[in-house]
């Protein structure tokens, strides 16, 4: 068994260091593909609008992947974001009066995003599973229909108009920057005890806060977190879009991908929502140029053979110790959580070795060891463990 | 899909759990495969679709403008997509075929149109326009469907110094931003009303209410009838606003009630004026006017609600019995049954409009003698023609002034144009049976 599982670790690696190289090569063809000739702005428009799916997706995942907490309407922060950002810029005859500077605008259109999420998060995540899910989605809506009604401040069902500054180079940097930082710091997260102790929340929130983990604070400020980077790109969205209305600004959409890519990549991977919101949307790019009647159907048809087949996504065929939708709901033989928590607060663990869920893989013996002896095999198994945890931040 | 999740998470992840990672990953390939398999070799060839005019030997023409549209084939504005297409298509073939190309310099052109689908989604709709722009290298650009999404695609068309015309996105607030490139023949929601007012003021209206839809269009369109009630001179007693999908209006009716207005105006969508006709009879609200944004010009609402909405007003951009007429189709009539023949069924005003916006743009063209943005832009402004669909002239903000919004009534079951005097076929009844 050891020696069997030390090989399927060597490979994770070699996979990592792999998956590593490959991700810095297209890292850096991104970096100079606006410099290159033959890029239009058409190709620098498709793909910044795909680094901003990937965005909310790996802001999505903070919450929905690492702290088990399905949130069904994210894109709430995306809207509140672009709005907030417009209501400060735009100028209009029968409207908001502001004429913010842009910069400042989208800073402040974030924090607003940030602050509304904190407050609302403090609420709605004292619900658990569906029921916090509901209440986000609901939330979503609300958020819409005030934003619909507020009319003197948001312009109403009318929207507001942004001048039309539509520099495509800038903005595509800008927002590759910050999927960048984003994904540097959700990697950075895995490492620390504050990304461990949410997947702690994860794995068994009661068992956590028995140990000592303050679930409510940690919870509400990756909650807080999320919605302020979701607004930072809705706030982005807004200028490039040059026009906000409330049927435009949120939508259902945003979140379904959000949800549908990270499902697609891994959830609670730090690389799956990357991998499945791209996947995602060159899916979408190719199916919608060549089935103009059908790409819709054979989106939907392919995402549901991909998730009945794979349902922990992409990184889930070469590393399984990423969550699926139902484990996350505790549909499905939820890991016993006491391990993460344990090793959290009895083990001392130093950051690199206290993320990930106990034992990653349900299916092996590690993991019936960990179910079963939660709190005495911990020592015993913190080595292999320790291994197995630093696979799973792939 | 959205709320399926839950209900699809539980059975999935307890059906896939037996199943081996070799087939887990067979499965995802096989599904990559058929979605490959499934493509093209090259996006745009297969979505580059001239659609009616497909059938025309481009040979015998000495070149083709190339004119791109993204269109709304799927999402929430699926339908009005799908009648702006064929609008679209209606004028390619005609001018292919029956027309024999855009007379450029003595030179015969195809038309060609590029269409993709918008999802009616903002971000791909914009995704759309910068790629006609870029990678098909369009001459012109043809608008969506809806003020929102051409909002959005019109600030690219401007960015990129490309020309934009089209008849199915009216909302005012587009055409105060001082854009250069963007054309629209059909009337602003701002002026939707005005016609009918003009009218009701003329046979003695005093005071009116107002109820409107608190989306873009409706409130854009009410924006405007109370400017256009108060230089009539008639008295706005009271505004109210509704949100999207409402179910029962009998509060709103009761306040309008108790006022007495002579005229209520109101409306968004289509089901509204079922609710609103409905209300006020079984309320016992009686205005001398009830003039509804949507709905009265559609005769579904005369087969619904029979007797009720007689007498009941609406604005339409478009009818085919309108007594307009021009070279190009004929008369209105004209257009009407060759769209007919085309497409087996009665153009909606949403259709004429989109072929009113690829006519103006064709007779630009010639008008310039070249494709050349400035020059055709200059032809644009200085365009002065009557179609099918009434005068088209563009002011300096690009909005067709010239074609005032009609006014119909249902009279004893019938739908006929009353205002403007140009357009009528029949006399306003005032007040109301």
């Amino acid at each position: 068994m050891s020696a069997q599982a030390g090989g399927a670790l060597r490979g994770g690696r070699l996979l990592r260091v792999v998956g590593g190289l490959v991700g810095l090569v297209v890292l850096v063809v991104l970096a100079v593909l606006p410099l290159l000739s033959g890029t239009s702005n058409a190709t620098l428009l498709t793909l910044t609008l795909m680094l901003t799916s990937i965005g909310v997706a790996v802001n999505w995942n903070l919450t929905g992947g690492f702290t088990g907490y399905v949130d069904f309407g994210h894109a709430v922060w995306f809207g509140i974001g672009a709005y907030a950002t417009a209501i400060l810029i735009s100028l209009q005859p029968n409207g908001p009066q502001v004429g913010w500077h842009p910069v400042p605008a989208i800073v402040v259109g974030a924090l607003v995003a940030g602050v509304l999420a904190a407050a609302i998060g403090r609420a709605t995540m004292r619900l658990k599973g569906p029921y916090f899910s509901i209440a986000m989605l609901g939330t979503f809506v609300a958020v819409r229909e005030i934003v619909r009604v507020w009319s003197p401040l948001t312009g109403g069902g009318v929207g507001l108009t942004l001048p039309p500054y539509l520099n495509r180079q800038l903005f595509y940097y800008v927002e590759l920057a910050l999927v960048v930082l984003l994904v540097s710091f959700t990697w950075w997260l895995r490492r620390t005890r504050f990304g461990a102790a949410l997947v702690a929340i994860r794995e068994d929130e009661i068992g956590a806060e028995t140990r000592g983990i303050d679930t409510t604070r940690l919870k509400t400020a990756i909650f807080s977190f999320a919605g302020l980077s979701t607004g930072l790109f809705g706030a982005l969205w807004a200028y490039q879009n040059t026009f906000v209305d409330p049927d435009i600004a949120f939508v259902e959409v945003r979140t379904i991908d959000a949800v549908m890519g990270t499902m697609l990549g891994g959830l609670g991977t730090v690389a799956g929502p990357v991998l499945g919101a791209a996947a995602l949307y060159w899916l979408r790019e190719v199916l919608w140029a060549n089935l103009l009647d059908y790409h819709l159907l054979t989106q939907g048809v392919l995402l549901i053979v991909v998730v009945l087949f794979v349902p922990r996504g992409l990184v889930g065929l070469v590393d399984r110790r990423g969550a699926s939708l139902a484990e996350v709901w505790g549909w499905k033989g939820r890991r016993r959580g006491g391990g993460a928590a344990d090793r959290l607060t009895e083990e001392g663990l130093g950051d690199s070795a206290a993320a990930g869920p106990a034992g990653g893989d349900r299916d092996g013996p590690a993991q019936a060891r960990a179910g079963s002896e939660p709190g005495s095999g911990a020592q015993g198994e913190t080595a292999a463990g320790g291994d197995a945890e630093t696979e799973a931040l792939s | 899909m959205f709320p399926r999740c839950p209900v699809g998470g539980g059975p999935v992840g307890a059906v896939v759990s037996g199943v081996r990672r070799p087939v887990r990953a067979f499965g995802l390939l096989l599904a990559l495969a058929t979605a490959t398999a499934a493509c093209g070799d090259s996006p745009a060839e297969v979505a580059s679709v001239q659609g009616a005019a497909a059938s025309v030997d481009l040979g015998a023409f000495d070149g083709t403008v190339r004119i791109g549209a993204a269109l709304s084939e799927t999402g929430k504005f699926a339908v009005e997509g799908k009648d702006s297409r064929q609008g679209y298509d209606t004028w390619a073939r005609w001018v292919n075929e029956d027309y024999g190309g855009i007379r450029i310099a003595g030179g015969r052109y195809a038309a060609e149109i590029v269409y993709y689908d918008d999802e009616s989604d903002a971000d791909t709709a914009a995704n759309l326009v910068q790629r006609l722009i870029d990678t098909d290298e369009v001459d012109f650009l043809l608008g969506p469907y809806s003020s929102g999404l051409t909002t959005g695609t019109s600030a690219i068309a401007e960015a990129n110094d490309v020309i934009m015309v089209e008849g199915n996105g009216t909302s005012d607030t587009m055409f105060e931003r001082g854009f250069q490139n963007l054309f629209l023949v059909a009337t602003v929601a701002g002026d939707y009303t005005r016609s009918a007012i003009e009218a009701l003021a003329a046979r003695g209206a005093v005071t009116a209410v107002i109820a409107h839809e608190d989306t873009t269009f409706p409130t854009a369109v009410a924006v405007g009838a109370r400017r256009h009630l108060e230089a009539a001179g008639i008295e706005v007693l009271a505004i109210e606003t509704y949100p999207k999908d409402i179910q029962d209006v009998s509060a709103i009716m009761t306040k309008f009630r108790n006022l007495d207005p002579d005229v209520f105006l109101g409306g968004g969508h289509y089901n509204d004026a079922v609710l609103f006709v409905n209300a006020a009879d079984e309320l016992g609200f009686e205005p001398d006017a009830m003039l509804i944004t949507v709905g009265p010009s559609n005769p579904r609402l005369v087969d619904q609600l029979d007797d009720d909405v007689d007498g009941v007003l609406g604005p339409t951009q478009w009818e085919a019995t309108m007594a307009y007429e021009g070279d190009w189709f004929g008369s209105a009539a004209d257009y009407a049954a060759y769209y007919q023949r085309l497409w087996g069924e009665p153009p909606v005003y949403q259709a004429a409009s989109a072929t009113a916006a690829a006519l103006a743009l064709h007779l630009a063209i010639e008008s310039a003698g070249s494709t050349d943005t400035d020059a055709v832009r200059r032809a644009l402004r200085s365009l002065q023609a009557d179609t099918f669909y009434g005068p088209i002239a563009f002011d300096e903000r690009g909005v067709n002034v010239a074609k005032p919004m009609g006014t119909i009534q249902v009279q004893d079951g019938r739908i006929l144009v009353v205002a403007p005097d140009a357009a009528a076929v029949a006399g306003l009844v005032y007040p109301r049976g």
